[in-house]
């Protein structure tokens, strides 16, 4: 292997001309029934660039990775590596062919220790290897690579940003010099993203490749060589990054240009903020089950008509006050006041019928059931209710009627209801989830990150829907690391730290500094540390 | 590249239906060859097989009453694998609700008409509460029910062994293997056919139903598809988990209860007959539907009772569970393959590719 050290430079390295690219793609087609998921997309990728791969969420891009990967067959079309045409029958002989790819939705073990993860599964597993071997060896990976890891951490409890990095290092430790990362950084809080960065540079350095699929411009702009767009399953053109503008990319990406609106001014005749609070927390605390605060004295007060935006670095309660005000999660003390009277304790179903939305944060595992259709997924907050339940029945058609209708509101082309909603593309999940949540948001809308893992015309969309919601009277939470997202959106801001709310300010008058202090548990005023002094506050 | 097999993430009911059926025609191929190995005729042999269960009155009649016990406990099974839950008890719970329904047909003296439904009451009564601790314990201990469930399987057995030569044995034949002749029975319908037969089709019937047009039903599926999802839609899981394991435990203590008093008409070991173990087999047939129990259960009546007749012809009884496990075998092979469609791998075409109404270049 290359040695690290001589990737002090981290732009990309000179390649003699001549060279071939590391991986090719002719006419690759992959048809799904009553779906053109990829149609005669052609592409190369060099060796040390980072090649990002942009388009609209359906356009097919995690669909061709998994062609690439031999995950899918694809049903026209040549796979070239180094030259040489190639047929992956199966995911292990793309990694064997040096691709590795950390898609959208991990694939950890959840309950298996990050060593054992890293092993599972590889041919230079020491045969009745201990589990100190697995973790020295471990060890030794994380520093060649330079992606640090807690080899005798169990994975569930780690975070999203370090999962990724495990699902990276056992990609890497398998020798992989075409590494294809699917939406990243959507889980990633912006340190993570630096870090995550600087390796890719670091390993583009030694003449390796990346291919990159994200929905945020910027990150795309900031890191990539070149970037291809995919619209409707077809390469609609491969640029060097240099020339490229967000705006230029966004246009070309949907296709028509994207217009953007002051998303905090009401729609003329849009129902004022209300006097009283709708929903209400009293000192409410959380513990998790090791019996550490990971909510704390939470007090706050929500209007209908108003959009509350939730700051903060992931994980420092978001989770716990968006289940806390869906009615998920119990209350270990404090109250939770409904219309200023007592709420029921952790019933979801008694929330939901008195007009709570929840777009989860994360919605496969929580939101949907993915093996089951698109029909059954979509009828899963009104079952219980007219047209679809009444006398304790479960009307199908009405069901099919409903998802009908959810799938048109969302503009989501699906080719049939009784596909299973885990062949939806990420984005287009998410889409079904805000829709139905939306539906039964007649007071009270919690959104935890509902523009992540879409593409930028449907985060405009999503936000549309939060304002009309806001317009005709509903109280908004909106939970967000988009400090820009928030300030364009919401009416006031809290911001969250080890589960505390340091601060609840007006977006009219806040500003990305104060803001930025208060997440790092710093108050506006002093500067100095608050709610902070204990660690264990702030779980993973 | 001409042709490439790939695998496809969902089967059409058609397909998969035309793909079991071969199967189970591969597994009866090898089954007459191994016996045409052995020196027997197997031309024979299946026209023996076939008078013997389809074609004539003894054979259908024989038919039904290994059904009705294999739909119940097939039903039992399938009901506990919608929520994700594997009741490997169906034997003990049979056992049980045999026990409770001999209690009382022995012991308390009454019409028929009252003693019948009492026997079926406190049959189910203590098939329920055979499952209860497992169900209990994984309802809201999380713990583990096949290792529980199939345990207490042992224990109803010998529970039934001992009632049968021990307390309850028969006094006035001196038998000593079983308890008296019950003094009540399933009035018949057809020949040896009871009451019990159209029963365990109508519960079968109604289970479909109730699993897929009503509300219990659908939170039961959104309960076994995702549990984490049911909780965020407020469907409360552990009470959903309880009850299906009851009614679950429910349906197979009936199949003993008919057994007892339709078909054997007295309490001894054995009884059960691995029908709680066969409606494993019918469940992973049916693959989570009870309406596809109906197919499944009459396959495994049809492969029981053909073994009956084997061993009539000196083939030894183990030859039923060689042909089950090779038909089973054949299935699951037959179910991953439905998966895989041949695709005609185009080369790299140039230019677009019309699809649809427009020509072909
Ligand atoms: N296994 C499958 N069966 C049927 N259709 C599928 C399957 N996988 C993907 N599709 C369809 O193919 C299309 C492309 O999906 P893909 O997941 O590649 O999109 P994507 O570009 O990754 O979108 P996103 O940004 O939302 O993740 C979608 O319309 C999707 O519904
Ligand atoms: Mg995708």
């Amino acid at each position: 292997m290359t040695d690290l050290l001589h990737a002090r430079n981290d732009g990309p390295p000179p390649i003699p001309p001549g060279t071939p690219p590391i991986l090719q793609l002719q006419g690759i087609c992959k048809y799904f029934p009553g779906v053109i998921a990829n149609q005669d997309v052609s592409l190369d990728i060099a060796p040390g660039e980072i090649h990002a791969l942009l388009g609209e969420n359906g356009a097919g891009k995690s669909t061709l990775m998994n062609v690439v990967t031999g995950i899918y067959q694809p049903d026209g079309g040549e796979i070239i590596l180094d030259g040489y045409g190639q047929v992956f029958a199966a995911p292990q002989d793309a990694i064997r062919a040096g691709i590795g790819m950390v898609h959208q939705h991990f694939k950890l073990v959840p309950a298996f220790t990050v060593a054992e993860n890293i092993h599972l599964g590889w041919r230079d597993t020491p045969f009745l290897a201990s589990s100190k071997v697995l973790e020295t060896r471990t060890r030794a990976l994380s520093e060649r690579f330079g992606f640090s890891v807690r080899p005798d951490a169990i994975v569930a409890d780690l975070s999203a940003g370090e999962q990724q990095r495990v699902e990276i290092l056992r990609v890497l430790a398998r020798q992989a010099r075409l590494l294809i990362l699917d939406e990243p950084t959507a889980v990633l809080t912006p340190a993570e993203t630096r870090d995550l960065f600087r390796a890719l540079r670091a390993f583009r350095a030694q003449g390796n490749a990346v291919i990159l699929i994200s929905h945020k411009l910027d990150e795309v702009i900031d890191i990539s060589d070149r970037i291809s767009i995919l619209r409707a399953g077809r390469n609609v053109g491969t640029y060097r990054t240099a020339d490229c503008t967000a705006a230029g990319l966004a246009t070309t990406m949907v296709g028509r240009e994207i217009v953007r609106r002051d998303l905090r001014a009401r729609a003329p005749g849009a129902t004022p903020i209300a006097p009283t609070p709708v929903l209400s927390l009293r000192g409410a605390t959380c513990r998790d089950p090791r019996g550490v605060e990971t909510l704390r004295d939470v007090t706050l007060d929500l209007h209908g008509g108003e959009i509350l935006g939730i700051a903060g670095v992931a994980g420092n309660g978001q989770r716990e006050l968006t289940q806390v005000l869906t009615g998920m999660m119990p209350l270990s003390a404090g109250e939770i006041l409904l219309d200023g009277t007592p709420a029921p304790l952790a019933d979801p179903a008694a929330f939901a019928r008195a007009g709570i939305g929840h777009i989860p944060e994360d919605r496969l595992r929580s939101g949907l059931a993915p093996a089951l259709d698109i029909t059954d997924n979509m009828a899963l907050r009104e079952y219980d209710r007219p047209p679809i339940g009444r006398h304790g029945l479960y009307d199908h058609t009405a069901a099919n009627h409903l998802a009908q209708t959810i799938v048109e509101a969302a503009e989501v082309r699906v080719p049939d209801l009784a596909t299973p909603i885990r062949n939806l593309s990420g984005g287009n999940q998410q889409r079904l989830v805000a829709r139905r949540e939306i539906r039964i948001a007649s007071r009270v809308l919690v959104a935890a990150y509902p523009s992540r893992g879409l593409d930028i015309g449907a985060i405009a969309t999503v936000l549309r829907y939060l304002t009309e919601l806001r317009d005709q009277g509903v109280a908004v939470v909106l939970v967000s690391e988009d400090l820009e997202e928030l300030l364009n959106v919401a009416d006031r801001i809290g911001v969250l730290f080890h589960g505390r709310l340091m601060a609840t300010i007006d977006a009219a008058t806040a500003d990305m500094e104060t803001i930025g202090l208060l997440m790092g548990g710093r108050s506006a005023h002093n500067g100095a540390p608050h709610g902070g002094s204990t660690q264990d506050g702030g779980q993973a | 590249m001409a042709g490439t097999l790939q695998r496809q993430p969902t089967v059409t009911p058609a397909r998969r239906l035309a793909w079991r059926a071969g199967a189970v025609v591969t597994a009866l191929a090898i089954t007459t060859l191994f016996l045409a190995l052995s020196g027997r005729d197997p031309r024979l042999l299946a026209d023996l097989v076939v008078r013997s269960t389809v074609g004539s009155r003894f054979g259908l009649e024989d038919l039904a009453l290994f059904l009705t016990p294999l739909l119940l406990t097939g039903a039992a099974v399938t009901v506990t694998g919608r929520i994700g839950v594997w009741n490997i008890g169906a034997e003990g719970q049979f056992y049980a609700g045999a026990i409770g329904a001999t209690a009382v047909g022995l012991f308390l003296p009454g019409p028929a008409w009252l003693v019948l439904p009492l026997m079926a009451a406190s049959g189910i009564a203590c098939g329920m509460g055979w499952i209860l601790v497992p169900a209990l314990a994984r309802a809201y201990a999380g713990v583990n029910e096949i290792i529980t469930t199939l345990l207490l399987n042992f224990v109803a057995g010998l529970l039934t062994t001992y009632l049968a030569v021990g307390p309850w044995h028969d006094r006035v034949t001196g038998a000593l293997a079983s308890t008296g002749r019950l003094p009540v029975r399933i009035p018949e319908i057809w020949g040896v056919v009871h009451w019990g037969f159209p029963i365990a089709l109508v519960i079968v019937l109604a289970l479909a139903w109730l699993t897929t047009r009503t509300r219990w039903g659908y939170q039961i599926t959104i309960g076994g598809a995702n549990e984490q999802a049911a909780r965020y839609a407020g469907i409360p899981v552990r009470a959903r988990i309880l009850g299906v394991m009851l009614l679950s435990g429910g349906l197979a203590a009936l199949a003993g209860v008919f057994e007892v008093a339709g078909t054997v008409h007295r309490l001894q070991g054995g009884l059960a007959n691995n029908f709680g173990y066969f409606g494993i087999v019918v469940a992973v047939l049916a693959r989570g539907s009870c309406l596809n129990v109906l197919p499944a259960a009459l396959l495994m009546a049809f492969i029981l009772n053909a073994g009956i007749v084997l061993q009539t012809q000196q083939l030894t009884g183990s030859t039923v569970l060689a042909i089950t496990g090779l038909v089973l075998f054949m299935i699951a092979i037959a179910d991953e393959l439905a998966h895989y469609q041949p695709v005609t791998v185009r080369p790299a075409t140039v230019g677009p590719i019309t699809v649809g109404k427009e020509a072909r270049p």
